[in-house]
């Protein structure tokens, strides 16, 4: 098989955002078991490192890109790549930061660190983040905010997710779900994380759960 | 019959070319060789990926001792780190940040960054490049927004015009702004102390000195290790917390609790310029710190095993001690003008006291 003569084609990829069963619109309520309401101002997240699967099982890895998913800014929701010709069943990538990029000073583009995606006093990436107010929260504004980062040993919050469906060519549609990351996780509780360390790695753990993928063409 | 036609072309070419420079597209920066002093190791920060410029360590400077780079323009890198404190902020326990805040911890001196790996007390910030990120964004410091800072920047036509005399073109970001702070920072080398010439065999110590190394040797270099008189680790020394700041230091980083109260070792070149001492600047001399290793050290489980049982120092032993760490002053690095405020002369009184005017 020749490489060179392989068509390429465009790729694209929506992250649709939610909270459970409903979209994650800012500023919107939801309810948390039945009893906490629950208000989210921000959402975000970097993806990088994309990969795919193709039906013959092959994996396709087109070039590094980084990019921050972000409720606020309905562009950043879809990504587009390159890849050969095809039809896919599988893709993954990394939610987060790879631990290269934490430790080679100053970046560009989404990992600006004027994206505010980034911790100053403790070098590293913010790898996701999610504020709001909930009415169990007992802090000041009844806010909780979870900004997950950590990229040394026994910190780690990227997570590989890898995930399969029925084969898909031009456009693919991965779901996160919000209300994921706050599995065993007690607001009233545990308000506020802002360094790396156990409860950034337990909500990762979460959020690596809270992605699944729906094909519509 | 072909030389014309090849007269013609090269002319052409000629033209085409001066046009090009003259509509600005030529960039060539001048490289400037990084010197490691003789018998110092290579430096570990990476110029491959930032190569020193003239162009660039100048735009470097002026960006140093902007106050722009604060909220309410009173502030620039230069306010808390002076040049004639070895860049520390001179006579200072805590520095003065935005609106009457208060840093947490002393500022130390700056000078051969190039050789480290980590930086701050605790070492939380892992490149050089990365560090003016935060005082420009801490509330107790400079107060401000990245983003605001290069619109800042983007609205000065200066700035436009030394970021592409720098870099190539005038497009300013977060990137290119840090970059060229390192190129400054970079050049502060402090390795011309009487020590260095001493070492070189270009000068001699008096006795006092000479027996105050020898007793160093003994007791202080496994932590204030030569060339650099630290070896960058992070250590307990035995200060107590302080009940306000509480600040466990290394631990803060790495959330593991044998590194609870462990401070990085600080160089001691300059020493004598960069009181107050200690991460929280609690004390006011040389001496406090000698009274603290023999008499007030407070152990405990992390405190260093080189110092669980204090260290003996007598008092003859401490005025030589003293008289050599006054070698480890670099005069020609306190007075250097390539590193002063651009357009002002090196000031070689004390900086005024802030809490007086
Ligand atoms: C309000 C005072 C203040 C301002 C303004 C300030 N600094 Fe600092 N700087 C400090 C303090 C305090 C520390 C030590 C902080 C720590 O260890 O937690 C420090 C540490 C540093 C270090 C690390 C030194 C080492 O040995 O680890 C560097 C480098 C540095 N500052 C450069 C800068 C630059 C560049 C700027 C301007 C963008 C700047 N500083 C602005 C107070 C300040
Ligand atoms: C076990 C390692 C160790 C030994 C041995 C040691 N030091 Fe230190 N020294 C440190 C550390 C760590 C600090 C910073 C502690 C802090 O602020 O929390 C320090 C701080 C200092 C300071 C304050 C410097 C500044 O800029 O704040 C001086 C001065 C000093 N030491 C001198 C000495 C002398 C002189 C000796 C030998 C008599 C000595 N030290 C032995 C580790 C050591």
């Amino acid at each position: 098989m020749m490489v060179s003569a392989q068509k390429k084609q465009v790729l694209t990829i929506w992250f649709e955002n939610r909270f459970g069963k409903e979209r994650l619109i800012p500023e919107q309520t939801f309810y948390l078991n039945g009893t906490d309401t629950l208000v989210i101002n921000r959402f975000k997240y970097y993806v990088s490192h994309i990969q795919l699967t193709n039906t013959a099982g092959k994996t396709i890895v087109p070039e590094n890109q980084y990019y921050l998913i972000d409720i606020a800014d309905e562009k950043s929701t879809s990504v587009q790549i390159t890849v050969p010709e095809g039809s896919y069943t599988g893709i993954q990538f990394l939610l987060g930061v790879d631990s290269s990029r934490n430790v080679s000073g100053v970046q560009t583009g989404a990992l600006d660190p004027l994206n505010g995606m980034f911790w100053t006093w403790n070098s590293g990436y913010i790898m996701a983040k999610m504020e709001g107010t909930a009415s169990s929260s007992m802090i000041a504004g009844k806010q909780f905010t979870y900004h997950i980062g950590g990229f040394r040993q026994h910190q780690q919050t990227a997570r590989n997710i890898r995930l399969q469906t029925t084969p898909f060519h031009t456009s693919v549609t991965i779901v996160a779900d919000a209300e994921k990351w706050l599995e065993g996780i007690s607001i009233a509780k545990e308000p506020v994380c802002h360094s790396p360390g156990t409860l950034a790695v337990r909500i990762a753990d979460n959020y690596s759960k809270m992605f699944s993928i729906s094909v519509k063409e | 019959m072909r030389y014309p036609k090849t007269i013609v072309t090269i002319l052409c070419l000629g033209i085409l070319c001066t046009g090009w420079i003259q509509m600005g597209n030529y960039f060539r920066p001048t490289p400037i060789r990084f010197q490691v002093p003789k018998g110092w190791p290579q430096p570990l920060y990476n110029f491959k990926e930032n190569p020193l410029t003239k162009e660039g360590i100048e735009l470097g400077r002026q960006l140093f001792y902007d106050t722009r780079l604060s909220k309410d323009g009173s502030i620039s890198c230069g306010t808390c780190h002076q040049q004639f404190g070895a860049f520390n902020t001179y006579d200072h326990n805590l520095s003065h940040g935005f609106n009457n805040s208060l840093t947490t911890r002393n500022a130390p001196g700056l000078f051969n960054l190039a050789w480290q790996k980590e930086f701050m007390w605790d070492g939380g910030i892992n490149h050089l490049d990365l560090q003016p990120l935060a005082p420009i964004t801490a509330e107790n410091e400079m107060a401000e927004s990245l983003a605001h800072v290069i619109q800042k920047l983007e609205k000065e036509k200066e700035y436009r015009k030394l970021f592409k005399a720098a870099f190539g073109d005038e497009a300013i970001n977060t990137q290119r702004m840090t970059k060229a702070l390192s190129q400054f920072l970079l050049t502060l080398v402090s390795s011309n102390s009487k020590y260095d010439r001493v070492k070189m065999g270009l000068d001699t110590f008096i006795l006092p000195e000479k027996l105050g190394y020898e007793i160093f040797q003994k007791k202080c270099v496994s932590c204030h290790t030569e060339p650099f008189f630290t070896d960058f680790s992070y250590r307990n020394i035995g200060i107590p917390v302080d009940p306000f700041l509480k600040d466990l230091g290394r631990m803060k980083i790495t959330g593991e609790s044998k590194d609870s109260l462990k401070f990085r070792v600080p160089s001691l070149r300059n020493v004598m310029r960069t009181f107050p001492y200690g991460h929280d600047g609690r004390f006011f001399s040389v001496l406090s710190v000698m009274e603290h290793y023999r008499k007030n050290m407070v152990l405990s489980p992390t405190t260093d095993s080189l110092l669980k049982s204090r260290l003996s120092l007598s008092n003859f032993e401490i005025g030589q001690l003293t008289a050599f760490l006054y070698t480890l002053t670099d005069s020609s690095f306190l007075s250097n003008p390539a590193f002063a405020a651009p357009g002002k002369g090196i000031s070689t009184t004390a900086p005024v006291d802030i809490h007086n005017n």
